[in-house]
């Protein structure tokens, strides 16, 4: 049993619906987790100030485009969190905005948890 | 009789992903060339746009939201070029969609795109999508082809004939090189037709253009100009090759014996060549064919079963 199967029943991410996609590849779902945490690190700084300044253009589409990824690595919850991120900024509800990013900080580490050897570091 | 198969290269069917996402991106890269296709990556619109223009892309998969160019968009560049270039194979289109935009894909068809998958895709679906594509990019590509080719030799017809001088012109031009023409008639054909019949003349030019075909450079086209009368394009050919080349397809047909259903015959051909170089102003398609047919008449006056190359600079 891999190491991937083995963890199947914890939460952030659908592993089989992940692994099917990409063809039951578990070495590119790390290398796929790996990049998209790279961008997950990059844009989080970015969602972070644009909420502060109020900024709905770059909410939703940070929002869109993390959604997008999540989506195709099967992370049901940080899918579902992005896409309340994208509305929030299509609609211009900052406190929707700001509730959904408290609630994407704790989905994120959920992941980092279930992926414990992935390379990059969080500092939350 | 055995008809002539069309000489269509096998080229690499090439998919061009067009996607800003790099989880999605590696994600379609990863399938698609696992299906055995030549997948060509751009990271926003601007680039999908440049590698379209640069390779010969048969499908491509936009995403819908994208920096620089958006997916609509390019789209609808890729649709004005197939309208604008008649030359330019129809490129398939797939436009890959979130979910809260299904209610915009109205306007993904009306700006060309031919299919839309929604992300995340299912990889099954993915696949049959692309497999559609492709069936029906063969299919129009078949079409084409058919549609230049002539039916009796499979050589390309005098429609398209006219379409690869233009070319081979802007080549030559561009280049900097010579190109040359050479207009080739089965000797005596209308004799062969009345003694032997139809099915037996049929036979012949049918055997002719195998041989011919055969004897070319691989760069080089033959073509059916009409009734007994061949046509080859040469690229990078001034006049001594030329003569040269002609000699050597007059020789070869000369010796080869020639089977119909009505027994072996001894054919003949008269060549009548010209290069680019004889010409003092701007070269067009038709100064290539009617010098050609000017030489190949001289050929034909000095006896049959020979060459003339036309030397003679033309002010034409």
């Amino acid at each position: 049993m891999s190491e991937l199967k083995s963890l199947n029943d914890t939460k952030p991410i659908d592993l089989p619906s992940a692994l099917e996609r990409i063809g039951g590849d578990e070495s590119l779902l790390h290398e796929l987790i790996e990049i998209y945490i790279e961008d997950f690190l990059e844009k989080h700084d970015l969602l972070k100030q644009a909420i502060e300044h109020g900024d709905f253009n770059t909410i939703k589409e940070i929002g869109h485009s993390l959604k997008g990824s999540s989506g195709n690595l099967s992370l049901t919850n940080l899918h579902e969190t992005f896409y309340q991120i994208e509305m929030s900024g299509r609609e211009e509800d900052i406190e929707r905005a700001r509730y959904f990013f408290h609630v994407l900080n704790k989905e994120f580490q959920k992941l980092r948890d279930f992926f414990p050897k992935q390379k990059t570091q969080f500092s939350g | 009789m055995k008809k002539q198969s069309l000489t269509n290269k096998e080229e690499t069917f090439k998919v061009l992903i067009a996607e800003d996402n790099a989880v999605s991106a590696r994600i379609l890269k990863k399938n698609i060339e696992d299906w055995g296709y030549e997948v060509v990556m751009a990271q926003d619109g601007d680039e999908a746009w440049k590698a379209y223009q640069d390779e010969k892309i048969r499908l491509a998969v936009l995403d819908w939201m994208m920096p620089k160019i958006n997916g609509l968009d390019l789209c609808r560049r890729i649709r004005e070029i197939d309208h604008e270039e008649g030359s330019k194979e129809y490129t398939y289109v797939i436009l890959l969609t979130a979910k809260g935009q299904q209610a915009d894909l109205i306007k993904g068809f009306s700006a060309g795109a031919d299919d839309y998958i929604t992300k995340p895709f299912n990889r099954h679906e993915l696949k049959a999508r692309l497999k559609t594509g492709k069936r029906i990019i063969d299919l129009q590509r078949q079409i084409m082809e058919q549609a230049d080719r002539d039916g009796l030799t499979g050589l390309w017809n005098r429609k398209r004939m006219f379409k690869i001088l233009e070319k081979e012109i802007n080549r030559a031009q561009r280049e900097e090189r010579p190109l040359a023409t050479i207009m080739i008639d089965v000797d005596n054909f209308k004799k062969i037709n009345d003694t032997y019949g139809h099915h037996s003349g049929d036979s012949v030019l049918v055997e002719v253009s195998s041989y011919l075909q055969k004897s070319i450079r691989n760069y080089d086209e033959i073509c059916r100009y009409g009734g007994d009368e061949l046509f080859i394009i040469l690229p990078n050919c001034n006049l001594a090759m030329t003569e040269r080349i002609a000699e050597r397809l007059r020789q070869c047909v000369s010796e080869t014996k020639i089977k119909t259903d009505t027994g072996t015959l001894d054919i003949t051909i008269s060549l009548g060549g010209v290069s680019s170089e004889i010409f003092l102003s701007d070269l067009t398609p038709d100064k290539l064919v009617i010098s050609s047919d000017e030489a190949l008449l001289k050929a034909k006056s000095n006896g049959r079963n020979c060459v003339v190359i036309k030397k003679k600079k033309d002010k034409m």
